[in-house]
């Protein structure tokens, strides 16, 4: 995992997308207790992300070229595959743009805030997403104001309202 | 021993909470171990992660037979 951060931030600094986080379930592992997961997602903004039609090709022209392979939609490096996932939304935007710095084995990274990582898990809604949200809310130290802005800001607080009232009827009455 | 003495001493029949307290505090008592574990730094949370992955192969491999998932290689 060291190495892969590594080249990851490597990349960053070689100007292959604007910005990047750790999203998905590492970014969660960050908050709460473990949880089985097999690929590292990495949300980037590209440099060209204004633009229709976007294109992966440089970032995974330069991992081929670092003898990293591919195995269906993920790219192998240093032995975890990772996925790379263009910003899709305003809100996942946002999140990458107020992603915090973390490190691992002393190598500086950056990771979705656990809010951020509430609210896309929210937009998503898997069943995973939703588990994930209910172990957010009980392990993680969620700032419910920021939690409330970008909820609010993301249309998404009437989602989330219903949310709390099916999983946690019980314990609220 | 100041333990096993303290023990003994209980009697089970002095016992008089409702099996539904009782089940209540063993749900908090869980819920306070998986916010305990959610404190390990990330670098104990990933040697887990790892040990899970295993279990979690072995399992599909068992059930469905092969799986292009693999454990990391770190």
């Amino acid at each position: 995992m060291r190495k892969t951060l590594q080249i990851i931030d490597r990349m960053h600094k070689e100007g292959l997308f604007k910005k990047y986080a750790i999203g998905g379930g590492i970014a969660s592992l960050f908050y709460i207790e473990p949880i089985a997961t097999f690929d590292l997602d990495i949300f980037v903004i590209l440099p060209k992300s204004e633009e229709v039609l976007l294109s992966l090709s440089p970032l995974y022209d330069w991992l081929r070229e670092k003898k990293c392979k591919l195995v269906k939609e993920h790219i192998v490096i240093e032995g975890i595959p990772v996925q790379f996932i263009p910003v899709y939304n305003e809100l996942v935007k946002e999140a990458v743009l107020k992603a915090v710095r973390k490190k691992y084995e002393g190598i500086s990274t950056f990771v979705l805030k656990p809010e951020y990582l509430m609210a896309i898990m929210l937009d998503t809604n898997r069943a995973k997403d939703r588990e994930r949200i209910v172990k957010m809310s009980d392990e993680a130290e969620i700032s419910a104001d920021l939690l409330n802005k970008i909820l609010t800001a993301h249309g998404l607080l009437t989602a989330y309202n219903d949310f709390k009232k099916k999983y946690y009827e019980k314990e609220t009455k | 021993m100041i333990l096993k003495r303290n023990i003994m001493k209980k009697k089970p029949n002095k016992i008089k909470e409702s099996a539904a307290d009782y089940a209540a505090k063993i749900f908090k008592a869980k819920k306070d171990f998986h916010k305990e574990q959610a404190k390990l730094p990330i670098e104990e949370k990933i040697k887990i992660l790892i040990e899970l992955q295993k279990i979690v192969l072995k399992t599909q491999k068992q059930e469905r037979g092969e799986t292009i998932r693999q454990v990391w290689k770190i």
